[in-house]
Parts: structure tokens; sequence; C-alpha cells
């Protein structure tokens, strides 16, 4: 009987310890299980977290990346630009160069023509030589009627000459061929005096329009000088 | 040298010239008659005046010969005026040029006219001295008593060719432009 | 003494100008060319306006006006052209000379008479 009182004691120890064991185990596994639930969805947490956190790494990097880039690109913008700038102050350096010769040389313009307007005096000049020179044309058309005149009187003389000739009968036969003779220059002095006023004529129109070609021709380039000059003035005012 | 076109367009300006500045009264009639040159009944005694439009391209002359009776000089001449016959129509002949050449600004910018000079009427047979291109002769009468002989004269250097516009009215003259 | 001056070679124009102007009571000088008309210039002071042609011989208008104005000196006087010509060229010299104002020919008096009268002061 002790035996099995000893023996149920044990059993019941033992199943008392095993159930102890086993509620301790299940209280275990319970907090274990908690435990790992409680882990899990740390872990899920963590990992969610972490995988936003990588997002926003990743995306950190991309606009780091894009924005190294941009700075690349707005340096070599930069650049270019002061490239740029270089060239242009240049170009104004060489345009204000420039604009100081141009005006320099508009000046000039102006001043050349200015002097080449005073050729008018020259025209003037031609101007007086020429009516001197038509005066002696008239001149020269007084003395040709002149002797038109006296080879008429020549030519009249003559015929009273062969007249008389011809009453004198054979006595005046010499003289007769004589007043023939003399007619027949005076014919030829007048035909010489006719052809001779037609030159003069010739001559005083080539004179005349000759003369007045230079005279309009002179008012032409006068006025030509003058745009000229007009123009370079103007240009020379716009470039100060 | 020179083209139908010019020959028409001169023979154009010189109507209008001879129409505004021969004519003294607004109403007073005008007849432009073309003659050839040669038969132009002109009186070789009689006395011309010439002028000259001097252009890079071209020289025009102008010969008017003005009837030597009372008629014409009676039309042309101004009371109580201290010139003489011929400076009177000197300065008519000066006045047609001068609205040719104002004409002809419009087409040659670069133009310039002489002063009158008066020649024998014997001359204009001697135009053909001069190789023109272009030679027109016109009687011209005014209210029927003024009768004057014109003779057109271009000699080319280049070839002319241009078209006048004729229709536009004249620019006015007499008036005072203030600058 | 004259209050105005009127140039010209022509007598058949002086004859006209001046006669007009005398009629309306202005007092009148004339002189034949360029020379001619600075010479009276200079010795009448009193001349207020001169009315000049362009086309002259021995000196043309513009010529005397620029001489006017340069070795005479006189920047008062009124300087009017009356002229056949009227290129913008030949105008745009006038003006730069220092002339006033500018007439085509003929000449039509009563449209200037009263310019006329206020320029000769």
């Amino acid at each position: 009987m002790i035996e099995a009182y000893c023996l149920a004691a044990l059993l019941s120890s033992v199943l008392t310890a095993l159930l102890v064991w086993m509620l301790h185990r299940l209280r275990a596994a319970k907090t274990l299980g908690r435990h790992r639930a409680e882990n899990t969805a740390r872990i899920d947490t963590l990992t969610r977290d972490y995988e936003r956190q990588s997002e926003l790494l990743a995306r950190a990097l991309q606009e780091q990346r894009a924005l190294e880039l941009t700075s690349a690109q707005d340096q070599e913008g930069l650049a270019q630009q002061a490239a740029r700038c270089d060239e242009l102050s240049l170009t104004l350096k060489a345009a204000l160069e420039d604009k100081d010769r141009w005006a320099y040389q508009a000046k000039q313009i102006a001043d050349e023509a200015a002097r080449l307007k005073s050729l008018a005096a020259t025209f003037e000049r031609w101007h007086e030589q020429m009516i001197s020179l038509m005066t002696q044309n008239q001149d020269m058309h007084v003395k040709n009627q002149e002797l038109s005149s006296i080879v008429r009187h020549v030519v009249i003389v003559s015929l009273n000459a062969s007249i008389e000739a011809a009453r004198a009968g054979t006595a005046g036969r010499g003289f007769a061929v004589v007043a023939s003779e003399v007619r027949s220059l005076a014919a030829r002095s007048e035909e010489l005096s006719k052809s001779y006023r037609d030159s003069l004529h010739r001559n005083d129109l080539t004179t005349t329009t000759t003369f007045q070609d230079i005279q309009a021709g002179g008012k032409m380039i006068t006025a030509s000088l003058s745009s000229v000059e007009a123009l370079a003035n103007q240009f020379q005012a716009k470039l100060h | 040298m020179i083209s139908d076109n010019a020959k028409g367009s001169i023979d154009g300006i010189f109507r209008k010239a001879a129409q505004s500045r021969l004519v003294l009264a607004a109403g007073d009639t005008c007849e432009i008659a073309a003659i050839p040159t040669n038969d132009a009944g002109l009186i070789p005694e009689a006395q011309v005046v010439v002028l000259t439009i001097s252009s890079i391209l071209f020289r025009l002359m102008l010969m008017l010969q003005f009837d030597e009776g009372a008629d014409t000089r009676d039309y042309f001449f101004a009371e109580g005026s201290a010139s003489t016959v011929q400076e009177i129509f000197s300065e008519q002949a000066n006045l047609c040029c001068g609205a040719m050449n104002q004409e002809l600004l419009r087409y040659f910018p670069d133009l310039g006219m002489s002063t009158p000079y008066v020649l024998n009427a014997h001359c204009i047979a001697h135009l053909e001295d001069l190789k023109p291109a272009y030679l027109a002769s016109y009687a011209v009468t005014v209210n029927q008593a003024a009768r004057i002989k014109a003779t057109v004269c271009v000699c080319t250097h280049a070839p002319l060719d241009f078209v006048a516009d004729l229709s536009a009215l004249e620019e006015s003259c007499g008036e005072l432009e203030l600058f | 003494m004259s209050k105005i001056l009127v140039v010209d070679d022509s007598s058949t124009v002086r004859d006209e100008v001046a006669g007009f102007l005398k009629k309306n009571g202005l007092d009148v000088d004339t002189a034949v060319d360029g020379r001619d008309g600075l010479a009276k210039l200079k010795a009448s002071p009193g001349i207020k306006l001169v009315i000049s042609d362009v086309n002259m011989p021995n000196m043309d208008g513009l010529t005397m006006v620029e001489k006017i104005r340069g070795e005479l000196a006189n920047t008062s006087v009124n300087i009017i052209m009356l002229t056949t010509e009227s290129s913008p060229a030949m105008k745009e010299r006038g003006k730069a000379a220092g002339v006033k104002g500018w007439i085509v020919k003929p000449f039509k008096g009563d449209a200037v008479l009263e310019t006329f009268r206020k320029l000769a002061g």
C-alpha cells in the first residue's frame, strides 16, 4: 500500500508536474505566441518603415542626381553665357570704335561734298567766258554782214562797169572782161559769205547748247552733292 | 536710244507745261499742233529763246520762237512793264521750261536747268548737227492771239525709257512754302 | 529806306514783283544778280526781307544766301526764294543755308502779300 501510495503520489506529482509543465509550456507558448505576434507585428512595422525609408532614400537619391544634372547644365549654361558676354564685350568695343570711325568718315564725306560744291564758282567763271565767246560770235556775224553788203555793192559796180564797157564798144572790151571777172569773184564771195554765215549759226547753236549743258549739268551736280552732304550730316548726327 | 514710251512722255510733258505756263489767264484757250521741224515755217531772222535741261542720261533743249506780231507781244506784255520784248519772252520760256523740269524731276532725281539765251532762228536748221535722239516741233496758239513755235530736242547719252504719269495734278505753284 | 530787296536777272520778274509790292505800299529795291544783291544788302542795313531767284549769272541765289549768312554775318534778314526750281535737293540746300521760304514761279502776289508784309516788319 505505501508503494501504491508512493506510486500514486509520484504519479500525481509527475502528473502535476506535467500539468504544471504543460501549463507552463502553454503559457510560455502563449506568451511566445504573443511575443511572436508582437515581434511579427513589430517586424512588419519595421519592414514597412524600412521600405518607406528605402523609397524615400531612392527618391532622394534620384532628386540628388537630377539636381546634379541640372547643376551641371546650369554651370555649362553659365560658362556659355560668360563666353557670350566676353564676345559681346569685344563686339561692342569694336562697334564703338567703328562708330567713331564712321562718324569721322561721315564728317569727311560732308566736308568733301561742301568743298566740291564750291566748284559752282567755276561755272560762274565759264558763264562770263561764254558771254565773251558769244559776243565775239556776234562780232563775226556783223562783220560777215558787212562783207556781204560790200560784195553786193561790188556786183552792182561791176554790172555798171560792164554796161559802160559795152557802150565804149571795142575800146571797152578789155575792161568788159575785167568787169566780168570781178562779177564772178563777187558771186563766189557771196557764196562764201553765205556759207560762213551758216557756219556762224552752227557755231552759235553748238556753243550755246554746250554751254547750257555745262551750266545745267553743274547745277545737277551741286544738287546731288547737297543731297550727299545732307545725308552724311544726318548720319553723323545719328551716330552721336 | 530712246524708247517710244519716252518719246510719248516727253511730248506729253511739253504739252502739259505749255498749257500751264504759256496760258496766262485761266479761261484762255490753247491749241498745240505738231508740225515738222524742217518745215516749221520759222522766220529765219526772228529770235528764239533756248533753254537746256541736263541729266546724267540725257539733255533736253527747248527752243521757243515767239511771233513778232503785236498780238503775241500784247498777250505777254504786262501793264507798266519796263522790260524789253526779248526779256519778256525769255522769262515766259524760262517758266515753260521750268514746268517741264519740275515734271521730269519726278522721274529723274538729278536734273539741272540752264538760264535762257536768245539766238537767231537760223540755228534751228542746224539741230541735226547735235545728232538728237528725238526732235519735235509744235505750233502753239494761245487765246487765238499769241503764236509760238516750239521745238523740243533730246540728245541721249544712254538708253532712255520712262513713262510719265500726266494725270497728276500740278503741284501748287506760286504758294509760299515756309521752312 | 527800303525794307524789301528783289533779286532776279530777269527785268520782267523784277518789274512784276517789285511793281506789285510797291503798288501795295511797300518800299522795294532791286538787284540784278547775286553779287549785286550782296552789295545792295551791305549798303542798306534796313532791308528786312530779300526775295531772290536761284538761277542768275555772276552769283546764283543760293550762293548769295550762304554769303549773306556767312561773310555778311546777317542772320536776321528774312530770305524767300522765288524760282522755277522745285527739286527737294535744292530746297534742302536752301533750308540749310538759312532760307525762310520757297515759292515756285510763277509769282502770285495776292497769295503771299500778307506774309511778305509781316516778314518785312
